[in-house]
């Protein structure tokens, strides 16, 4: 299966372009919060594009708008919980933007405390296991995450019964503000695989082809019963952390101009026709204003809402 | 339905082997529980008789074992992990609190865990302070997850087939000394118990005496050596630590007036204290209640005798029965159902503005009636098996301090008149569905609060319940 590198670059580029629209509306104050994507997309889109959408299952990272866009969710919906509306499909206005999770979409519910959804994607593959089917449970979750020690439970525990799971760990040197020198004492995260006996790769998480390509491998091996994959994305935190965060405060600016010669929406750009490449763009822009636009008019919920569902029976 | 002797932990087996029987998604995870059969010996057989697939031997991972309990659940299937040791259930917290307990809100109902964690606690057996707490005060306090504590075998049998069954997660306490000292009929074949109810363990009128586990045994001993004095306990096994059994509590203190809590978990912000504040709230104790409970020590000593002198036993209990019996009525207490302030109803308040003269009081009252016609939600009594709408308007009329309600009404009706505030929430009275300020009249117009409880009247009722009411005083 190769890779639809037009496909990819609408992904990327709807990705950048809601990023930069919900950035404006986080920080003029009419949305909660943002959480940027930004330099993240071509992990988010080289996976998605390679899991089974509606088929296989995600436990997204929080930075993971462009895998969310890839597997089938709209702008649309993607606003609705941006605004935290009522028909909000991934937390009904309960939780922040990126809290992503739909179980039409096969997206575990992501929590807030990082990475707790580690141990849920693997009871989630071992559900596989059980029920006897093929689906793929993909795992995501940022450098500063892999340092929890329950992320060593759960790779010990799904490399022990060979499931059906890959392990994504998108490295973007920062836990926040904290730099890698500091998370961890080898910056190599995904040399870790080999303590598990289990394949693990590094890739360039800048180039989508490189992404999708990795991902395929590891898909298809736990598809086919044998095991886990830990996979090592590197790349760059364009943006703040979230809306509510400084980052001159602990990144030089000259690192950032940096990161960003290597945009993974310029390096894919580069494989395109140009007048391809800015008719999509030019789609893109158009769809985030047009759902940004749609679902900052829809309605909130209801305060009676805050009584449903914290037991089935109050549902 | 025939019934044999077990014990209470061949009871809690049998439930796991009957379910696993019964339903093929129902799953086994934890430490030990495979080749081993548990440290207790829960799960003895279970590896043989269903295989390795559907009983997991783990890693010593309690934080993944939650975590990927919760994952199974998603899938729909039925996971009941074993926590070994209560005290080892600290580092799982946060995937029972924060992730099984908090999904199904966090998504609207999209995603959900239906999952079981089993795990001994109590003391008794010089296991230290890390091998004997009892952990219930901490996730008794978690909307979103069932807390369940049996004391007998029968409901030990029953109420974890019901946990296994229940679309909500589920935390199952078994007290480690009512393993094997606690013994009883239990029915054969299919047995659930899942009414949420607490246990009338021995029926009594003098004092009411409430304990799960092993302490609910120390209190049924404690009743008897009373009865040889001729003292009359009633027993109650709280068993639904959470949600609590509100009305079966409240229904044995109108009865008895008086209120002892024994648990073995810690005293301070324990179980007690939030049954001892029902009671209070209620306005149904003769007397202030009593609690027996762990001193607040840093741990649960291995030595023999501090041990011993740590966790209550029935002469303590004894010891505070008599206590609670020898007390004068309390000067604040109230029997029955009074005027007393119950701050476990949710309430909601709605305010309009209304053309209003000085002189407003019959006025008023009179489209009080019709709006509680119009809205009889407004005029009803909520308890949990029903809310009965009342045939009969009956306003309670509180003036203030000098002329404060009467009780025994349908509706409060708050007006302090010139002097009072121009705008104030009132308190919803226990029996009534809502209240209906009136504040001040300045320049021909006055603010009218209305607070409802929100288990009976939803937004959109005292909106129309406002609404009646503001038509027909500026009609």
């Amino acid at each position: 299966m190769t890779l639809d590198l037009d496909r990819a670059y609408q992904v990327i580029s709807t990705a950048r372009q809601m990023d930069e629209r919900m950035w404006r509306l986080a920080r003029s104050g009419r949305a909660h919060f943002a959480v940027p994507c930004s330099g993240h997309e071509a992990i988010g889109a080289g996976y998605g594009l390679a899991l089974r959408a509606g088929h296989d299952f995600v436990a997204p990272h929080y930075r993971d708008l462009a895998a969310m866009l890839a597997i089938g969710l709209t702008p649309r919906e993607v606003f609705l919980h941006f605004f935290a509306r009522r028909d909000d499909p991934c937390a009904h206005g309960r939780q922040p933007y990126a809290h992503w999770g739909s179980r039409a979409h096969g997206v575990v519910s992501l929590q807030g405390p990082q990475p707790n959804h580690v141990t849920h994607g693997v009871g989630v593959a071992w559900g596989s296991r059980l029920l006897g089917t093929d689906q793929v449970t993909w795992i995501a979750f940022g450098d500063g995450g892999a340092q929890k020690g329950e992320v060593h439970e759960a790779m010990n525990i799904a490399a022990i019964h060979k499931l059906p799971v890959v392990f994504c760990v998108e490295n973007n040197f920062y836990t926040q503000s904290v730099p890698s020198r500091l998370e961890s004492s080898r910056p190599d995260i995904g040399a870790r695989a080999a303590a598990y006996g289990i394949p693990g790769e590094s890739v360039d998480g800048m180039e989508v082809e490189a992404v999708h390509e990795a991902a395929l491998r590891a898909i298809a091996r736990a598809r086919a019963g044998e095991g886990a994959t830990f996979l090592e994305a590197r790349c760059y935190r364009f943006l703040p952390n979230t809306s509510n965060d400084d980052d001159t405060r602990y990144r030089p600016r000259e690192e950032v101009e940096e990161a960003r010669l290597r945009d993974p929406l310029a390096l894919l750009r580069q494989k395109l026709d140009a007048a391809r490449a800015d008719a999509i763009d030019e789609e893109a822009m158009t769809l985030a204003a047009e759902a940004a636009e749609w679902a900052e008019a829809q309605p909130e919920g209801d305060p009676e809402e805050m009584f449903e569902h914290t037991y089935a029976l109050s549902s | 339905m025939s019934t044999r002797t077990l014990s209470l932990l061949e009871a809690v087996r049998e439930a796991l082997a009957e379910e696993m029987a019964r339903d093929p998604r129902v799953v086994l995870l934890g430490e030990d529980i495979g080749l081993l059969g548990g440290v207790f010996r829960a799960t003895d057989g279970l590896l043989d008789r269903f295989g390795p697939e559907r009983v997991i031997d783990t890693p010593m991972a309690e934080t993944a074992i939650a975590g990927i309990a919760m994952g199974l659940a998603m899938r729909g299937l039925r996971p009941v992990a074993e926590i070994q040791f209560a005290d080892f259930m600290h580092s799982a917290m946060d995937h029972i609190v924060g992730e099984a307990a908090k999904l199904r809100y966090r998504t609207g109902g999209d995603w959900t865990a239906p999952m079981v964690v089993r795990t001994a606690y109590g003391g008794g057996f010089r296991g230290g302070p890390y091998h004997s707490q009892s952990i219930e005060a901490f996730y008794s306090h978690v909307p979103g997850l069932k807390v369940l504590a049996p004391s007998f075998p029968d409901d030990a049998k029953g109420m974890l087939t019901a946990a296994i069954r229940d679309l909500d997660p589920v935390l199952f306490l078994e007290h480690k000394r009512t393993y094997r000292a606690i013994t009883g009929p239990v029915p054969e074949g299919e047995h659930v118990v899942d009414d949420g109810r607490l246990r009338v363990a021995r029926a009594g009128d003098a004092l009411t005496i409430v304990g799960w586990g092993m302490m609910l045994h120390e209190a049924l001993a404690a009743a008897e050596e009373l009865a040889a004095e001729g003292v009359e306990a009633e027993v109650l096994d709280l068993r639904w630590l959470l949600p609590l059994d509100r009305e079966g509590l409240l229904d044995s203190l109108r009865r008895t007036g008086r209120l002892l809590v024994v648990h073995e978990d810690t005293l301070t912000m324990g179980l007690g204290a939030e049954l001892c504040a029902l009671a209070a709230e209620a306005g149904v104790l003769r007397a202030p209640p009593v609690r027996v409970a762990m001193p607040d020590i840093g741990g649960i000593p291995v030595a023999d005798r501090m041990e011993d002198a740590a966790i209550p036993d029935r002469r303590q209990v004894v010891a505070a029965a008599r206590r609670l019996l020898e007390k004068s009525p309390s000067p604040t207490g109230r029997v029955g159902v009074g005027e007393a302030y119950d701050p476990t109803i949710p309430e909601a308040a709605s305010v309009v503005e209304v053309r209003m003269g000085e002189a407003h009081l019959e006025a008023v009252l009179a489209a009080v009636a019709e709006a509680c016609r119009a809205v009889p939600q407004c005029n009803a009594t909520f308890t949990w098996d029903e809310i009965r709408l009342h045939d009969q308007v009956s306003v309670d009329l509180d003036l203030g301090p000098l002329s404060p309600a009467r009780g025994g009404g349908t509706f409060t009706l708050v007006d302090y008149g010139p002097a009072g505030s121009l705008l104030g929430l009132p308190a919803v009275r226990p029996g009534q569905t809502a209240t209906l300020r009136v504040g001040a009249v300045r320049e021909g117009r006055a603010y009218l609060a209305l607070s409802v409880d929100h288990r009976a009247v939803d937004g959109a009722d005292a909106g129309r319940f406002l609404a009646t009411l503001k038509g027909r005083l500026e009609a």
